[in-house]
C-alpha cells in the first residue's frame, strides 16, 4: 500500500531530512514511525500525502507512483490518503457534521450519501450525539476523534497521522491509538508518527525508527495481535 | 546506525503483496449532482459571508459602484449632448449679415451673383421685416420689440454651399470670400461651430472611454484586493481543504462566487447612484430645457444600458476574484 524505495529528501535549506529510506507497508498493516523530533517523521508523512516530493527515490502509494503523478492529479491522490494532524485542524466555523462531511463534499458525494457516511464515521469514533455541535465546545480528545472521523469518512486505503496524541493525556492517547488499530483491521494501511515510546510499546505494532533521517530499525513484534491497553 | 535495514533486506521480508487499492466511491470523479450542489452552496455561502460583515462589504461595494457609475454618468451626459447637437444638423447654411446701408435691391443683386457660383446650392434672402417677424414669433420678445422705433435688423442672406464643395474640416472658401465683400458686415458659419461641437463630443466620448477603462481597472483591483484579504483570512480552511484532496476548482469556487456577488451588488448600487444623480439633476435641468422652449428632453439610462452596466460589473467582479485566486492560492504545497 505504501512503498518507499531509497527515498531521500533534501530541503532547499540544504538540510537532509530523509536519507535512503526504504520500507513497505501492506494493506491492513499498522506501523508507528518513531524517533525524536527532527528525525524526519513529519517529512516521511508529508511525502506520503504528496505535500512534498522526494529529492531521490521512488514512492508508491495506493499503486500510484508519485514520480509519475502530475500536479493536477495530486488532489485525487490525496483523496486516497486520510490525514490526522496533531492539532486536528478542524474548521472552527463549521459544525462537527460539516467538518467530517468536507472530504465527501470534495470527493463529490451527494447529500444523502454524505449524511449516511458522516453519521457512520461519527458513530465509529463515538461522537454521533455531537454532530450538530461546534468543534470549540468539544474536549481536546473529542476534537481529535472528530479529526479521525474526517480522515476515515472517505474510506481511504491509507491513513496517516502525525503525532495524533501529542496534545492528549496518556488515557486519551491510548484510546485514540486503539481507534487507529481498529482501522487496521478493516484493511486500511495505517502509519502513525509518534515520539511516545511507552505508548508505542504497549500497542505492540510494527515500528519504523528514524534517526537523523535514516531508518535505524524496523521492529516487528512476534505476534501480530498485541494486547491493547485498556 | 549499522542496524539500518538495507532495501534488499526489506524486499526479502516483504510481508504480503499489497492488493490493489479498493476504490471507494469517494475517490471517483465528482458527479454532476454533487457538482451542482457545490455550486449552489458556494453561491449561498459566499453571499452569507458578505452579509456577515456588512461594514466592510458596504465599503467595498460603495467604492466599486462609484468607480462604475462615473463613466456611465459621463456617457449619459454625452448622449444627451449628442441629442441636443442633433438639432443643429441643419446648420450647414452660411448666414451673411449685410451692412445696414445695403438696400434690398443691392441685396437681391448680390444674391443673384452668389447663385451663379458653382459652389453655391441656394441663396435665400431674409429681409429685415422677415427677420423681425421671426424674432417676434420665436423668442417671446414681442413686447420688448414693440418699444423699438425702427427695425434694427439687417438683411440676411442664407447661403447654402454645395455639399460636394464643402470640405469636411474648416470652412469652405466661400465663407472667406463673403467676409471680404464690401456689402457684408458679418458672416456666421454655423457648420464651423458644429464641427467644433463634434470635436468636443468626440473628445468627451474618448475621455469617457478612457475613464471607463481606468475606473473598471480600479473596480477590478478593489474586488481582487478584497478577495485576496478573504483568502488570507481563510488560509487555514484552504490549506485543510487542499490536504483533504480538494482540487483548484473546488477551492476557488466560493471565491469566484464572492467576486460575482460583489460585481452584481456593486452594479445594482451603481444603478441606484445613477438614479439618484438623475433625480437630483432633473429639476434644474428641466428648468434649463424649458428655457430653450423644451426643444430637447433629458433622457436617462435605457434598460439595455442598465443591463450592460450590471453585466460589466458582474464580469469585473468575477474577473477580479479569478485574478486574486490565481495569484494567491498556492496549489500543491499546503502547510
Amino acid at each position: 500500500m505504501i512503498r518507499f524505495e531509497q527515498v531521500s529528501k533534501k530541503y532547499a535549506s540544504g538540510q537532509e531530512a530523509l536519507t535512503d529510506l526504504s520500507f513497505e507497508l501492506a494493506a491492513g498493516e499498522m506501523a508507528f514511525v518513531a524517533g525524536h523530533s527532527g528525525a524526519g517523521k513529519s517529512t516521511l508523512l508529508r511525502l506520503v500525502a504528496l505535500m512534498d516530493r522526494p529529492t531521490r527515490g521512488q514512492i508508491t502509494v495506493n499503486g500510484q507512483n508519485f514520480a509519475k503523478t502530475k500536479a493536477r492529479h495530486v488532489p485525487r491522490v490525496r483523496r486516497g490518503v486520510g490525514m490526522v494532524f496533531q492539532d486536528h485542524r478542524l474548521l472552527m466555523d463549521r459544525s462537527v457534521f460539516d467538518n467530517v462531511a468536507l472530504p465527501l463534499e470534495i470527493a463529490g458525494c451527494t447529500r444523502e450519501e454524505i449524511g449516511k457516511r458522516v453519521r457512520a464515521a461519527l458513530d465509529k469514533v463515538g461522537l454521533l450525539a455531537r454532530e450538530a455541535s461546534a468543534p470549540v465546545t468539544l474536549s481536546t480528545g473529542e476534537q481529535q476523534r472528530v479529526g479521525i472521523a474526517r480522515a476515515i469518512v472517505g474510506k481511504p486505503p491509507v491513513l496517516i497521522a502525525d503525532e495524533p496524541t501529542g496534545n492528549l493525556d496518556p488515557m486519551l492517547s491510548a484510546e485514540i491509538m486503539k481507534l487507529f488499530a481498529e482501522f487496521e483491521q478493516v484493511g486500511t494501511a495505517v502509519l502513525v508518527a509518534s515520539h511516545d515510546l511507552n505508548l508505542i510499546k504497549r500497542m505492540g505494532k510494527r515500528v519504523l525508527v528514524l534517526d537523523h533521517g535514516k531508518l535505524i530499525d524496523d521492529f516487528r513484534p512476534a505476534t501480530a495481535k498485541a494486547e491493547v491497553p485498556a | 546506525m549499522n542496524r539500518r535495514v538495507a532495501p534488499a533486506q526489506i524486499k526479502a521480508e516483504k510481508p504480503v503483496t499489497a492488493p490493489p487499492a479498493p476504490r471507494a466511491t469517494a475517490h471517483e470523479r465528482p458527479r454532476v449532482g454533487a457538482w451542482r450542489e457545490h455550486h449552489s452552496r458556494s453561491f449561498r455561502t459566499s453571499l452569507q459571508r458578505l452579509t456577515a460583515r456588512p461594514g466592510a462589504t458596504a465599503l467595498t461595494l460603495l467604492v466599486m459602484s462609484l468607480a462604475l457609475c462615473l463613466p456611465f454618468l459621463l456617457w449619459l451626459l454625452l448622449d444627451n449632448a449628442r441629442a441636443l447637437g442633433g438639432h443643429l444638423d441643419d446648420a450647414r447654411g452660411i448666414g451673411v449679415f449685410l451692412k445696414p446701408e445695403v438696400d434690398s435691391a443691392a441685396a437681391k443683386s448680390l444674391a443673384e451673383t452668389l447663385r451663379q457660383r458653382a459652389d453655391v446650392a441656394d441663396v435665400v434672402i431674409k429681409t429685415p421685416e422677415e427677420g423681425l417677424a421671426e424674432f417676434r414669433s420665436q423668442s417671446g420678445f414681442a413686447d420688448a420689440l414693440k418699444v423699438l422705433q425702427s427695425n434694427p435688423l439687417p438683411t440676411v442672406l442664407i447661403v447654402t454651399p454645395k455639399i460636394a464643395t464643402a470640405p469636411t474640416r474648416g470652412a469652405p472658401p466661400i465663407v472667406d470670400e463673403l467676409a471680404r465683400d464690401k456689402h457684408v458686415d458679418q458672416v456666421q458659419y454655423d457648420a464651423l461651430w458644429r464641427q467644433r461641437l463634434d470635436a468636443i463630443l468626440a473628445f468627451t466620448a474618448r475621455l469617457a472611454g478612457v475613464l471607463a477603462v481606468l475606473l473598471g481597472l480600479a473596480a477590478l483591483l478593489v474586488v481582487g484586493n478584497t478577495v485576496r484579504n478573504d483568502i488570507a483570512g481563510r488560509a487555514e480552511e484552504i490549506s485543510v481543504m487542499q490536504l483533504l484532496g480538494a482540487d483548484r476548482a473546488f477551492v476557488r469556487r466560493p471565491f469566484l462566487y464572492t467576486g460575482l456577488w460583489y460585481g452584481a451588488l456593486a452594479g445594482l448600487c451603481a444603478l441606484i447612484l445613477i438614479g439618484v444623480v438623475e433625480i437630483a439633476l432633473s429639476a434644474p435641468l428641466g428648468q434649463l430645457t424649458s428655457s430653450y422652449g423644451g426643444r430637447f428632453a433629458i433622457h436617462g439610462l435605457s434598460i439595455v444600458q442598465a443591463l450592460a452596466l450590471l453585466g460589466a460589473s458582474i464580469v469585473l467582479g468575477w474577473l477580479g476574484a479569478w485574478i486574486a485566486t490565481t495569484r494567491q492560492l498556492s496549489f500543491g504545497h499546503p502547510q
